[in-house]
């Protein structure tokens, strides 16, 4: 994030109070050091640091944060409560609205939502709030306990929820709180889904996660693991058996590949594996876990999203001694957070834009050794509105690697799709739903990636909470 | 957690497990497989089922020692427990009234291979079935085989390919009779290499040759891609669209022994797993 020195008063605010434009720096690992660990990078700001971050703040009567963040958190209010001393009273106002201030504060992109839209944006650097509630969970698990909100009696109705990720997690709170009794259904061995297996540590540590989880339970949700929806229970049969609603939250599916010659050598990884072995199952600290991982040298990540960072940051941590982000438009157009490309850069990993594999070669053995690659120019702008990335005849090279990590996306599991006939999807297999989040079919509300096929954790829960909000008002007619 | 049912050695190095999960075994159908996890530093294995009470909610599996993990599902004992058990994965093996049908089996798939065969028999066809074990003392599983067999051969991997008590002499001693005999369909369960050897032999004759594959997976539900193969020109994933596949659509047999023997090197405990003249090798 690029500081802005610039210290000139803003002249709409009140004339006794001079307003501080340069926001606190949370300190970090240094890159060298982190490079070989898998610890957060972040480490978090200290009580003082968060009261002077906080004390910059102007209090503004119209909340454009508060407008800006998709769950719609009393922004100005927790951030009143921290200054004052109140932290508790702080993580009660965060509660309200999000069961997940601990991943919030980490994952979100703040730069694009509350951030953004902070008065102060105008003149200098918004509030870090982001930080700040960062802060204030990490403060409430110091304490050892739970916030707990005010629970509404109970309502007699049954919410199952289907898949334990950020969209899922809310969903149930929402519903627990409001009264309703909540099952969660997780076919994976962890609820968090895509924040365990997905996101690695050193960006969002997996305790926070499972602490956020145990958060979610405390409130009276019930999770199922190993279970999965659409072979051990269809949806028909939740819906007919002990369910009034259900909530499909299922996420992001099956990965894409290139659909080039090469791709299913050795050492040719999607993602969605890769981060998988890594983060959910501990790769990194094999053989004390039992899963492995098989690190090359040379490594190519395809792709310029978050997850291809979060590849590209984990190869490094896994002993890599160079890995290439190669990415077919320009850093312009690339999807990923600044910070998390930043931070990539910091740690040494190389990018290469506008350049585009075309075939994988084999070592001999059927391990990938090298890659066929040719350069782009960009076109005209696509259906994303961002130039379409075109190849330049002749332009053929070819580079060596030893491991390659595909990260184009992913698209949606049919298991249940493919099951429930009157369950409407998009051609892409997305489920489809109206604003407030309403498949289809009768009492089935949908959100998250299975809904958008692959956005942020935040906007999942975004949809989460319209969808919660929805079931609940149809829940109590 | 899930508590182990039964266990038994079957022969030496080669066991078969009965583990308390009534919500897998209400649902499980032949050829699917579970995935397990040992304890909570575990891998995710995938295994193939090879039998289940519905009523006692129990589900069984064979399973060979050649890993860390298998080694240390064999030191588990009854009434000890599995930190996690997930399935039925994967669609459930095609049946059909096919006539004669000619399976093989080997290694964990002459306990897997049970259940489909039973269905195929209860629906009235004729069933050949060759079980291949590497030698004489190492073989196991005869008497269930037979009980769903009409006929049944027994190959040994330490004879040579031309040998009719070899597996695939015994297939092409089948096979030479289709004019007076004709196999309808082949369902093949075992190692790779006999499954792709199989294949190719039964191509000629346009035989309807079902191979059931165990690319390596994590998450077994589709989400990772790390059991994908080349099937009639597509990506496929085996946790998801398989196991099972019409072995003459099968691509890059090469390539799916390569990606199988990736994390060999690390964890193989059994020499005989370095397959002669694989190129991993």
């Amino acid at each position: 994030m690029t500081e802005k020195i610039s210290a000139d008063e803003s002249k709409s605010s009140s004339p006794k109070q001079k307003i501080n434009l340069n926001r606190l720096e949370m300190p970090k690992q240094e890159p060298g050091e982190r490079r070989s660990n898998f610890n957060e990078v972040a480490t978090g700001y200290t009580y003082e640091m968060a009261i002077e971050e906080a004390n910059r703040c102007i209090q503004c009567k119209k909340r454009n944060c508060q407008a800006g963040c998709p769950v719609n958190i009393d922004i100005p209010d927790f951030i009143r409560n921290l200054r004052e001393g109140n932290i508790e009273e702080a993580s009660r106002v965060l509660k309200k609205k999000t069961s997940l201030p601990g991943i919030c504060g980490r994952v979100c992109p703040q730069e694009l939502q509350c951030e953004h839209a902070c008065t102060l944006n105008k003149k200098g650097a918004p509030i870090a709030i982001g930080r700040l509630e960062r802060y204030i969970a990490d403060w409430e698990r110091s304490q050892g306990g739970f916030t707990i909100p005010e629970m509404a009696p109970s309502s007699g109705k049954r919410v199952a929820v289907v898949g334990s990720g950020p969209s899922g997690l809310t969903v149930a709170s929402d519903l627990a709180v409001r009264g309703h009794n909540v099952t969660m259904f997780e076919a994976l061995h962890v609820a968090g889904g895509v924040l365990m297996y997905g996101i690695p540590q050193f960006r969002l540590p997996k305790e926070i996660v499972q602490r956020e989880v145990e958060y979610v339970r405390r409130l009276g949700v019930e999770i199922f693991l190993d279970t999965v929806i659409g072979i051990n229970f269809s949806l028909d049969e939740l819906l007919n058996t002990k369910y009034d609603a259900v909530y499909l939250a299922t996420g992001a599916g099956l990965p894409m590949f290139m659909q080039i010659p090469g791709e299913n050598l050795n050492m040719i990884y999607s993602a969605n594996e890769f981060l998988t072995r890594t983060n959910l199952m501990k790769a990194y600290l094999y053989p004390q876990y039992a899963t492995p991982i098989k690190m090359g040298k040379r490594v190519a990540v395809i792709g310029g999203g978050n997850v291809a960072m979060d590849s590209a940051r984990c190869a490094v941590r896994l002993g890599a001694r160079e890995v290439n982000i190669i990415y077919r438009r320009t850093r312009a157009e690339m999807p990923a957070r600044l910070e998390e490309a930043e931070n990539a850069e910091e740690e040494g990993i190389n990018f290469h834009f506008l350049c585009t594999p075309t075939a994988f070669i084999s070592d001999g053995r059927n391990n990938v050794s090298a890659m066929e690659m040719i350069r782009m120019g960009l076109g005209e702008p696509d259906a994303s509105g961002r130039r379409r990335p075109v190849p330049i005849e002749g332009s053929n090279y070819a580079i060596e690697v030893d491991t390659v990590v595909v990260s184009l996306g992913t698209s949606p599991n049919p298991l249940i799709a493919s099951r429930t006939p009157d369950l409407e999807t998009s051609r892409k297999g997305t489920v489809i739903v109206d604003e407030k989040g309403k498949t289809s079919k009768a009492r089935v509300w949908a959100g998250g990636d299975i809904v958008s096929g692959g956005a942020t954790v935040i906007s999942a829960m975004g949809e989460g909470r319209r969808a919660a909000m929805a079931m609940h008002e149809y829940l109590t007619q | 957690m899930f508590p182990i049912h039964a266990h038994k050695e079957l022969a030496l190095g080669v066991h078969r497990m009965s583990v308390k999960a009534p919500i897998v075994a209400s649902r499980a159908e032949p050829g699917q497989f579970i995935i397990l996890i040992v304890d909570e530093k575990g891998e995710r294995v995938p295994f193939t089922i090879s039998g289940w009470d519905r009523d006692a909610g129990t589900v069984d599996f064979v399973y060979l020692e050649v890993g860390n993990t298998t080694r240390q599902l064999a030191a588990l004992k009854p009434g000890d427990e599995l930190a996690h058990f997930v399935g039925p994965l994967g669609r459930p093996a095609e049946l059909g009234s096919f006539g004669h049908v000619v399976a093989l089996a080997s290694g964990y798939g002459i306990g897997a291979m049970v259940p489909i065969l039973k269905a195929l028999k209860e629906m009235g066809n004729r069933i050949t079935t060759i079980m291949q074990a590497p030698d004489m003392n190492r073989s196991f599983g005869e008497e269930e085989l037979l009980s769903v067999s009409d006929r049944l051969i027994k190959a040994f991997g330490d004879q040579t390919d031309d040998s009719p008590a070899s597996a695939t002499g015994a297939m092409r001693m089948l096979l030479a009779d289709q004019a007076s005999d004709p196999v309808a369909r082949v369902v093949l369960m075992g190692s790779l290499c006999v499954m792709r050897l199989v294949s190719e032999m039964t191509r000629p004759y346009g035989i309807k040759t079902m191979v059931h594959l165990t690319p390596l997976m994590v998450d077994g539900t589709g989400m990772c891609g790390a059991c994908r193969l080349s099937v009639k020109g597509s990506n496929r994933f085996a946790c998801v669209h398989g196991p099972e596949f019409d072995g003459h659509e099968v691509e890059g047999w090469d390539l799916l022994m390569s990606r199988r023997c990736t994390y060999a090197d690390e964890t193989a405990l059994q020499q005989s797993f370095q397959c002669r003249g694989c190129s991993q090798w």
